[in-house]
């Protein structure tokens, strides 16, 4: 990770704004439509299928809740969720995103699922899991588009046959480092919120926010990541190499994950301008981001940038 | 509107075979050309000239809309294998309408003889009046009928309507005759009026919406127990677009049947209450 430049203050509300940037990278993403019988039923099919999906470090994909869909906004004019599921490759995302709906979406009671995206490569969405019918599965192609009803024990689980991969964005983030644990959380609280409010992106991590942060590689060979040492405030004056400052006890991080870099731009902007309203009387002394020094990722998010700082647009 | 402008001079003895007239075919041509053009009537052929009355302006292009103005009911083939443009008869059509077309639209502003949409694959063949048996099936001796593209008839439909039919939508506003849906493979059948005997005989899979009267159902299909809610709405939803007796379809309640046991028995009746 890049040092944030003590030299060049932003302040806004007392929070003084790093002048760095977060690195992001090119990622393939799917939206898929989860319809119950009511919103519970969706959102526990939902919960479930976007479970341990927080990092492709581990988990083969990356996932969240987008938001909710009415009613008048479903293909089934039923209640339901829009789920947004990111992999580093398009045959990773279609093996998570079968596993997934056929594990958690499948065998949740009334459930249904459709493509929530149109345009992009296929990748089966109810093409395989049909075959969980064991040949009483039944095709309905309705306005060119296929479906497949699989017979459950509830009546029949409806899925179309695909959904499309588009490209994404993929690990845009934010750090807030803040007097104590409450303050944090506070902020980071509030700017996941807020960012919810955006579409198009969803925060993988439990309640949107990560504590574990993470650098590339560790002194361990094996391991291809490890905790980010320069950020964590228990390693102050320990390490050689650290961000904290005296006053900063506790620090969090949002990732951010889009389906267009202006999507996730628009999430970090928004998550700024609430820490911001916090503020330093909320305890927020900071609002920082994590790179690789601009080598790795193509998409690159300065902080000040985002916040149309006058010394940022010169 | 632009296109080629085909007026009906008088009836003709015998039926005329109007296949490779259409919008595709004509492109290109000056109204001198196209009244040129060769169509069989009976065993000669003639002039298309000697029939109709042409007017187009300047040189006809694929996507103009070619118009027969008349009573056209012993004009067999309209728009036949017709893969793209629109075709409007201002009257009744003979035989064979829209049979094997592929892309497109006909609108048919009267009534339409046998087997309209017979193998049709694609595109939409509306017919504001009735049709004879055998629409949306196959050929004489095909073993495939109607394999996609929107076939929706506003008037009645003969016996046969849709039979070995295996994918698209054939809507019937009106009352049908006997073996509706018979050997059906697949795809979606509504009528919005009665139906004769001997439903679904034989078919394999597909849907078959009752949105008027309810119909009589043969003992080789039995009631479905399930609910379907989810897949109805997508189907209620898509047919409930061309209005009359379909307008309310996903407000409805549902009963379904599922048959026909004597064959494949994956499909299923579906009676509106």
């Amino acid at each position: 990770m890049t040092a944030a430049n003590p030299a060049a203050p932003l302040q806004r509300n007392g929070v003084v704004i790093d002048d760095t940037f977060a690195e992001a990278f090119p990622m393939k993403a799917t939206r898929i439509v989860i319809t119950a019988h009511n919103l519970t039923w969706a959102r526990h099919a939902a919960n479930s299928a976007t479970g341990f999906a927080t990092s492709v470090i581990a988990c083969g994909c990356e996932a969240g809740i987008e938001r909710e869909l009415g009613p008048d906004e479903t293909p089934d004019g039923r209640p339901g969720l829009s789920v947004l599921i990111f992999s580093m490759s398009g045959k990773e995302l279609a093996k998570q995103l079968e596993r997934r709906v056929g594990q958690c979406v499948l065998t949740c009671p009334t459930t249904a699922v459709f493509a929530g995206i149109a345009e992009g490569e296929a990748i089966a969405l109810g093409k395989n899991l049909r075959f969980f019918g064991d040949g009483w599965q039944m095709s309905k192609l309705i306005d060119g588009v296929r479906y497949w009803r699989v017979p459950v024990m509830d009546g029949e689980f409806v899925a179309q046959e695909t959904t499309a991969v588009t490209k994404a964005v993929g690990g845009g983030n934010l750090l807030m480092l803040a007097t104590d644990t409450e303050s944090a959380l506070a902020a980071a609280e509030a700017a996941v919120r807020a960012m919810q409010r955006l579409p198009n992106v969803v925060m993988p991590f439990p309640g949107g926010v990560v504590r574990s942060g993470s650098k590339v590689g560790s002194k361990y060979p094996a391991l291809m990541a490890s905790t980010n040492d320069a950020f964590c405030p228990g390693l102050y004056g320990l390490a050689a190499k650290s961000e904290i400052t005296p006053d900063v006890h506790c620090v969090l991080e949002i990732v951010i994950d889009g389906l267009t870099e202006a999507d996730v731009a628009a999430a970090m902007r928004v998550g700024m301008q609430a820490c911001i309203a916090i503020g330093a009387a909320g305890g927020l002394r900071r609002i920082s981001a994590g790179n690789y020094g601009g080598k790795l990722g193509p998409y690159l998010f300065h902080l000040h940038q985002l916040l149309g700082a006058p010394e940022a647009a010169a | 509107m632009n296109g080629v402008h085909l007026r009906l001079k008088q009836a003709p003895a015998l039926r005329v075979d109007l296949r490779g007239v259409t919008p595709a075919s004509l492109a290109g041509l000056s109204a001198a050309q196209i009244e040129r053009l060769a169509v069989t009537h009976g065993m000669q052929t003639l002039a298309l000239a000697e029939l109709f009355a042409v007017s187009c302006d300047g040189a006809a292009a694929a996507g103009d809309t070619l118009m027969f103005e008349g009573d056209l009911s012993r004009f067999d083939r309209i728009g036949w294998q017709l893969a793209g443009g629109q075709i409007v008869v201002d009257g009744p059509a003979g035989d064979y309408v829209g049979a094997c077309m592929s892309g497109g639209e006909i609108v048919v502003r009267g009534h339409a003889g046998l087997l309209a949409a017979c193998e049709m694959a694609g595109g939409t063949l509306t017919i504001a009046g009735d049709v004879g048996d055998h629409a949306a099936s196959g050929l004489p001796g095909s073993m495939d009928g109607m394999r996609g593209g929107t076939l929706v008839v506003h008037g009645r439909a003969g016996e046969r309507f849709a039979d070995r039919m295996r994918r698209g939508t054939a809507l019937v506003f009106g009352d049908v005759g006997d073996f509706l849906a018979s050997r059906l493979v697949a795809g979606t059948v509504a009528i919005g009026g009665r139906a004769g005997a001997h439903i679904g005989y034989g078919m394999r899979r597909g849907s078959v919406v009752f949105a008027g009267a309810v119909p009589s159902v043969a003992p080789t299909f039995v009631p479905a127990l399930a609910e379907a809610a989810v897949a109805w709405q997508l189907l209620a939803r898509a047919i409930a677009r061309h209005g009359g007796p379909f307008a309310g379809l996903p407000a409805r309640r549902i009963g379904r049947h599922l048959g026909d046991l004597s064959a494949d028995g994956k499909g299923e009746l579906i009676v509106a209450a």
